[in-house]
C-alpha cells in the first residue's frame, strides 16, 4: 500500500523536473483527475556596455530572452513545449514527450523524444538560463559544447548513479541545402558520492559522437561545414567574431567532457571540461580534377595535397564556477537532471567564474598575415599554388567573471556580471582586452 | 547590512543602465579612426638608409610611356629620358635562353606582332637557327621535339631573345592610340630567318633589361644600314663542343630553375650601343618590376641581379660616388646609389629578392586589390590588414610602398586614400602610387581639390610647399602630399605639375623623413620639353 504513495510522489518529482529551460513550477496549473497542464512564461532583460581595445561592440539592451511554455501530465506521460520570443523573433524551443516510470528504490526509467539538449551537450546548456547563476552561461559551453536536437533519449536515475544516453539528428528540419539530416549517439553519466537534503557531489562524464551528414553542393561534391563560436558571455551584443571557426570538409565531430560539481546548503563550486575532435574527409581527387582548369595544372594529387592540406582538428575548453550564498534560501540539486537549481525565493549570492575557450590549432612554423586572412604552410607568403596551411585561428579567450545576484523572490530576480577577457585571435591582433558589465531583470511564472 | 546589499544590486543595474543610455554613440569600425589606432611597424635603420638612396618627389615614367609612345621600347625610354624622367619603369621577363626582358606582359600578342610571324607552334625556323649555330639536323630536330613538350604560345619563355628580334614591337601602338601614331614606330620590315640566319626586323623591340640601362645611359641602339639593330650571338664557351642534348641535360641538372631553360646563348650586348646623339644629358636610374613568380624562373631575381653587375649598375657591387639627383638642370639620378629601384607585385619575388638584394637597393612593395582576391592581393583592405602588409614588405627588404590610385582611364582601385597614405607615411616607407595619367590625378594626390581638403591624417601628409619662381598656382602653399613620387604614363604632364606647384626646382621642399631638414631639388630642369617635338627630335 505504501508503494501506491510513494511512486506517485516520485513520478511527480521526476516528470516536473524534466521541463529543462525552467526549473519552477508555473502558476497557472489545471488539473482534472489524472490529467493537469500549465502554462508559464519567463522574461529577460539585459543592459551592457562593453569595452574594448579596438573593434567595438554595441552597447545597449536588449530582451534577451521572452518565453511562453506549456506542459501536460497525464499518467506516466509529460509533454512539454516552450516558444521563444526573444530579439523579437519567434523560435521553437524545446519540445518533447516523455514516459516514466519509477520503482520502491527510487530508481527511475525515462524515455524522452522530441527537441530538446543534448545530453552530452554539457551540465551548463542542460541547466536552464533562468536557472543560471551568471547572465550568461559560460563562453566555452558555446563553443564546444552542443544543444538542443531532435531525437530520443532514455535515462536511468537514482540517488547514487545518472545514465542518460540518445540518438539525435543533426538538425531537426532538415533545410541543409545537400546532404542529410546526421546521426549523433550522445550520452551523460554521472556519479553521485555525495547526496542528501544538505549538499551533493557528483561527478560526471559525456560523450558525443556525431556524423555530419549536411552540407552544400561544392563542384558537384558534399562539402560539410562545422561551426563553432561563442559571443563575449553576453546576450546584448551577441556576434561572435572574436572566438569563432568554421571547419570546411568536417565529417565527424567527437566530444569528451567531464563535470564536476558539489554544493551544500550556502556555497557550490561546479566545472567542465571540454575536448572536441574534428575529423575532416573530401573527395581529394575530384577536387583535383576540378582545379585542372589552366594551361599550368596540378600535375599530380600529390601537388594538390601539399597545396590543399587537411587535417583533424582538436579544441580544449572548460571553466569553473563557483557561489556563494549571502543570505536567503540555499542552493538546490535537481536530481532527476544532474543539475544545480536556480536562486529559489529572496535570496543574495555572489558568484564568481573562470573560463577558457580554445578554438585556437595552429601547425607549428605556419605564417599568418591579418591582410591576407590566411595562414602559410612554408612559414611565409607565396603566390602559388597554395596556403597549404591547415592552422585554424579561432581564437584562444580567457575570461573571469564575478556577478552578484538578488531574488525578491520565486519569480524575480537581478542580476550583475563584470568580465574581463582576454583574446588570443590573429584575426584581431588589436585587440587583447574586453571589459564587459552587464545587468539583468528577469521574471518567470 | 542586507538591504546594502540590495540596494548595491539595484544601483549597479541602474549603473549599467545609465551608463548605455548616456555613453557616446555607438562606436563602429572606421578606417579614418582605426588607421591612426593600428601600430605600424616602422622602417629599421638600415632599411631607412637605403631609402635615402631615392629622390623624393620622382617623376617615374611608366614603361618609358604608355600614352606617346610604343610602351618598354627604345623609343618610349629614349622620349622619357629627353623629357627629364628620374627613373625608367619596366617589367622583366624571361626569354627561353634566359636573357632577361624589359617587357610587361608576359604573352607577346598584344604590343607585338607575334601572330603574324610565328605561328601558335613552336617557330618553324627553330631547327634551322640551332643548325645555324653549328648543331647537326637530327640534334635538332631532336632538341625541336623537346621544346614543343614546354611549349607555350606567344610566351616570351617559350621564344629564343635572337628569334623575338625579328618581332616589331611598334605597329600594335599605332593601330590602338591613333592619335599618337608614328610610321617611324612600325617595322618597315619584319624579321625573318632567311640566308641561313635569323634576320631582325627594322622597328621598335623587344627590350632587354641591357637595352633599358643603355637608354638610361644616353645611349641608343646600334643599327646597321636597314635599321636593324646588331646583336650578334654565339654559343656560351661553358656548352662549346656540345650537342644539344647534352646542353639540355646539363641545363636540366643545374636544378628546377633552368628546366624548361635553355641559356646556352650569349649575346654582345657589350657591342649593341653607341652614344645618342640625341641625348642632352640626363641619367635617369630604372625601375624594375619582377612580374609573374610563377612563370620567370625561380632564380629571376640573381638574373637581374647578374645584369645589374655586367652593365656595372649594381650598387652592392659598385656603389656610386655622386649623390646629386640633379646637376645643371640635368637628372642625374642614374649616377647614384638611387640608380636602381626594384619594385614587385610577388609574395615570391619580394622574398627572393630580399635573399638576393638582401635589401641593399630600394624596393617597392606594390599593392592592389580585387574581388575575389588575387594570390597576391591585399584581401583586408583595413588598417590592420594594411598594417599587416606594410610589415610583410619591410621584413622581406622593401623601402616603398606602391599603391594603386583610382582615376581614368584605368580606374584601378583606390588603395592611397588619406589613411592609407597616412599609414605609409606613419612606417617611414616611401610611397609611389601608380598610374598617374591625368592633371585631375596630380591635384588629387598632391593636392588641391579632392584629396587636397582637410582630413584627420593632416598631422602627417600636409607639408609645406615654399613657392619658387616657378610657382604658378594660387593654391596654399600648404598641402597634404600624398605621394613621395610616382609612377606616370605622361612625364611631361607631371614634371609640369611639379615645377608650377613647387614641387621642383625647390631648394627648400620639407623632407618629410626627417623632420626639420630641407630637400633639395633647385638643380633640376625647370623647363619641360614639348613632348611632341621631343619624339621628332629623336627621329620618331
Amino acid at each position: 500500500m505504501k508503494k501506491y504513495i510513494i511512486l506517485p510522489a516520485l513520478l511527480l518529482f521526476a516528470l516536473g523536473a524534466a521541463a529543462q529551460d525552467f526549473d519552477n513550477d508555473p502558476t497557472l496549473q489545471l488539473e482534472k483527475k489524472d490529467a493537469k497542464f500549465t502554462i508559464g512564461a519567463r522574461f529577460m532583460a539585459d543592459a551592457a556596455t562593453y569595452h574594448s581595445d579596438f573593434t567595438p561592440l554595441q552597447s545597449g539592451a536588449s530582451i534577451s530572452d521572452a518565453r511562453i511554455r506549456t506542459s501536460f501530465t497525464y499518467k506516466n506521460w509529460y509533454l512539454y513545449a516552450d516558444f521563444g520570443f526573444g530579439g523579437g523573433k519567434f523560435s521553437q524551443k524545446n519540445i518533447f514527450a516523455q514516459w516514466s516510470t519509477v520503482n520502491e528504490k527510487g530508481e527511475s526509467h525515462s524515455i524522452k523524444a522530441g527537441y530538446y539538449n543534448d545530453p552530452a551537450g554539457s551540465m551548463a546548456r542542460n541547466t536552464s538560463l533562468g536557472s543560471y547563476h551568471f547572465i550568461s552561461r559560460p563562453g566555452s559551453s558555446y563553443a564546444l559544447g552542443e544543444g538542443r536536437e531532435l531525437g530520443v533519449t532514455y535515462k536511468y536515475n537514482s540517488d547514487k548513479f545518472m545514465a542518460y544516453q540518445g540518438v539525435f539528428t543533426e538538425n531537426q528540419y532538415n533545410k541543409i541545402k545537400a546532404g542529410f539530416n546526421g546521426v549523433t549517439v550522445a550520452g551523460r553519466y554521472l556519479v553521485r558520492p555525495v547526496y542528501d537534503s544538505n549538499q551533493t557531489l557528483h561527478i560526471g562524464v559525456s560523450g558525443r559522437f556525431a556524423k555530419l551528414g549536411g552540407g552544400e553542393v561544392f563542384k558537384n561534391i558534399l562539402k560539410k561545414t562545422y561551426h563553432m563560436g561563442q559571443t563575449l558571455e553576453t546576450y546584448v551584443d551577441e556576434d561572435e567574431q572574436f572566438v569563432n571557426a568554421d571547419l570546411e570538409w568536417a565529417n565527424t565531430v567527437t566530444n569528451l567532457g567531464a563535470e564536476l560539481l558539489y554544493h551544500n546548503n550556502r556555497f557550490f563550486i561546479r566545472g567542465e571540461y571540454f575536448y572536441k575532435h574534428v575529423n575532416k574527409s573530401r573527395d581529394t581527387y575530384s577536387l583535383m580534377i576540378d582545379a585542372q582548369d589552366n594551361i599550368d595544372g596540378w600535375g599530380s594529387l600529390e601537388a594538390w595535397e601539399n597545396a590543399n592540406k587537411l587535417r583533424s582538428n582538436n579544441f580544449h575548453g572548460g571553466y569553473v564556477e563557483a557561489g556563494v550564498i549571502l543570505f536567503g534560501n540555499g542552493y538546490r540539486y535537481n536530481k532527476a537532471d544532474g543539475l544545480l537549481g536556480g536562486l529559489n525565493g529572496k535570496a543574495l549570492e555572489l558568484v564568481a567564474r573562470y573560463n577558457y575557450t580554445g578554438l585556437n590549432d595552429l601547425t607549428d612554423g605556419e605564417y599568418f598575415n591579418a591582410g591576407r586572412g590566411h595562414y602559410y604552410a612554408a612559414g611565409y607568403m607565396e603566390d602559388w599554388p597554395g596556403t597549404g596551411a591547415t592552422s585554424v585561428g579561432g581564437g584562444n579567450l580567457h575570461s573571469a567573471t564575478i556577478g552578484l545576484n538578488y531574488s525578491f523572490n520565486k519569480y524575480v530576480q537581478l542580476m550583475v556580471d563584470y568580465t574581463y577577457h582576454k583574446l588570443t585571435s590573429d584575426y584581431y591582433p588589436n585587440d587583447k582586452n574586453f571589459h564587459v558589465g552587464q545587468a539583468r531583470v528577469q521574471f518567470t511564472f | 547590512m542586507f538591504k546594502n546589499l540590495i540596494r548595491l544590486g539595484v544601483a549597479s543595474l541602474a549603473l549599467v543602465a545609465l551608463t548605455t543610455s548616456c555613453s557616446k554613440e555607438q562606436q563602429f569600425t572606421s578606417e579614418k579612426t582605426d588607421a591612426k589606432r593600428v601600430e605600424v611597424q616602422v622602417l629599421n635603420a638600415d632599411l631607412a638608409k637605403v631609402r635615402d638612396y631615392v629622390p623624393l618627389y620622382a617623376v617615374i615614367a611608366h614603361r618609358g610611356s604608355t600614352f606617346w609612345a610604343p610602351e618598354e621600347t627604345e623609343s618610349s625610354w629614349r622620349w622619357a629620358r629627353e623629357m627629364g624622367a628620374d627613373y625608367l619603369e619596366s617589367d622583366v621577363q624571361c626569354t627561353k635562353d634566359g636573357i632577361v626582358l624589359a617587357n610587361h606582359d608576359e604573352n607577346l600578342k598584344r604590343t607585338t606582332n607575334i601572330e603574324n610571324v610565328f605561328s601558335e607552334n613552336v617557330p618553324t625556323s627553330r631547327v634551322a637557327f640551332y643548325m645555324s649555330l653549328g648543331f647537326s639536323k637530327a640534334d635538332a630536330e631532336a632538341q625541336y621535339g623537346r621544346d614543343m613538350a614546354a611549349f607555350r604560345p606567344f610566351y616570351a619563355l617559350s621564344y629564343y631573345y635572337a628569334e623575338l628580334l625579328m618581332l616589331d614591337a611598334g605597329s600594335w601602338f599605332n593601330e590602338t592610340s591613333l592619335e599618337q601614331s608614328r610610321p617611324s614606330f612600325e617595322a618597315s620590315e619584319t624579321g625573318s630567318f632567311s640566308g641561313g640566319k635569323i634576320v631582325y626586323s627594322n622597328g621598335q623591340y623587344i627590350s632587354a633589361l641591357q637595352d633599358q640601362i643603355a637608354y638610361a645611359e644616353g645611349k641608343h641602339l646600334i643599327r646597321d644600314a636597314n635599321g636593324r639593330r646588331v646583336l650578334s650571338y654565339k654559343v656560351k664557351d661553358e656548352y662549346q663542343g656540345m650537342t644539344l642534348e647534352q646542353i639540355y641535360n646539363a641545363i636540366k641538372a643545374k636544378g628546377q630553375y633552368n628546366a624548361k631553360y635553355m641559356d646556352f646563348i650569349e649575346y654582345d650586348f657589350a657591342n649593341a650601343y653607341e652614344p645618342d646623339p640625341q641625348d642632352t644629358g640626363n641619367r635617369p636610374g630604372i625601375y624594375v618590376e619582377f612580374k609573374e613568380s610563377w612563370l620567370n624562373p625561380g632564380n629571376m631575381e640573381q638574373r637581374v641581379y647578374d645584369v645589374l653587375s655586367e652593365c656595372n649598375w649594381n650598387i652592392i657591387e659598385k656603389p656610386a660616388t655622386e649623390t646629386a639627383f640633379y646637376k645643371g638642370g640635368k637628372v642625374n639620378v642614374g649616377n647614384t646609389n638611387g640608380k636602381v629601384i626594384l619594385q614587385t607585385f610577388s609574395f615570391d619575388a619580394l622574398r627572393r629578392a630580399n635573399d638576393v638584394f638582401k635589401g641593399r637597393i630600394p624596393m617597392c612593395y606594390l599593392l592592389w586589390i580585387s574581388e575575389p582576391a588575387y594570390a597576391t592581393d591585399i584581401a583586408i583592405d583595413d588598417p590592420t590588414g594594411y598594417a599587416a602588409f606594410i610589415k610583410w614588405a619591410q621584413d622581406n627588404g622593401a623601402h616603398i610602398i606602391g599603391p594603386a590610385i583610382s582615376g581614368a582611364p584605368n580606374n584601378y582601385p583606390e588603395m592611397n586614400a588619406p589613411w592609407q597614405a597616412y599609414m605609409i607615411r606613419k612606417s617611414g616607407m616611401i610611397n609611389h602610387p601608380y598610374s598617374f595619367d591625368s592633371w585631375a590625378q596630380m591635384c588629387k594626390y598632391m593636392g588641391y581639390y579632392n584629396y587636397g581638403l582637410e582630413t584627420e591624417f593632416d598631422d602627417l601628409l600636409r607639408l609645406e610647399i615654399p613657392a619658387t619662381a616657378y610657382t604658378t598656382t594660387s593654391y596654399p602653399s600648404s598641402v597634404p602630399v600624398y605621394m613621395d613620387g610616382f609612377f606616370t604614363n605622361r612625364t611631361e604632364m607631371s614634371l609640369k605639375y611639379m615645377i608650377e606647384n613647387g614641387f621642383r626646382g625647390n631648394s627648400k621642399l620639407p623632407n618629410p623623413f626627417h623632420p626639420g631638414q630641407t630637400y633639395d631639388n633647385s638643380q633640376a630642369n625647370v623647363t619641360v620639353p614639348d613632348a611632341v617635338e621631343t619624339l621628332k627630335r629623336l627621329g620618331y
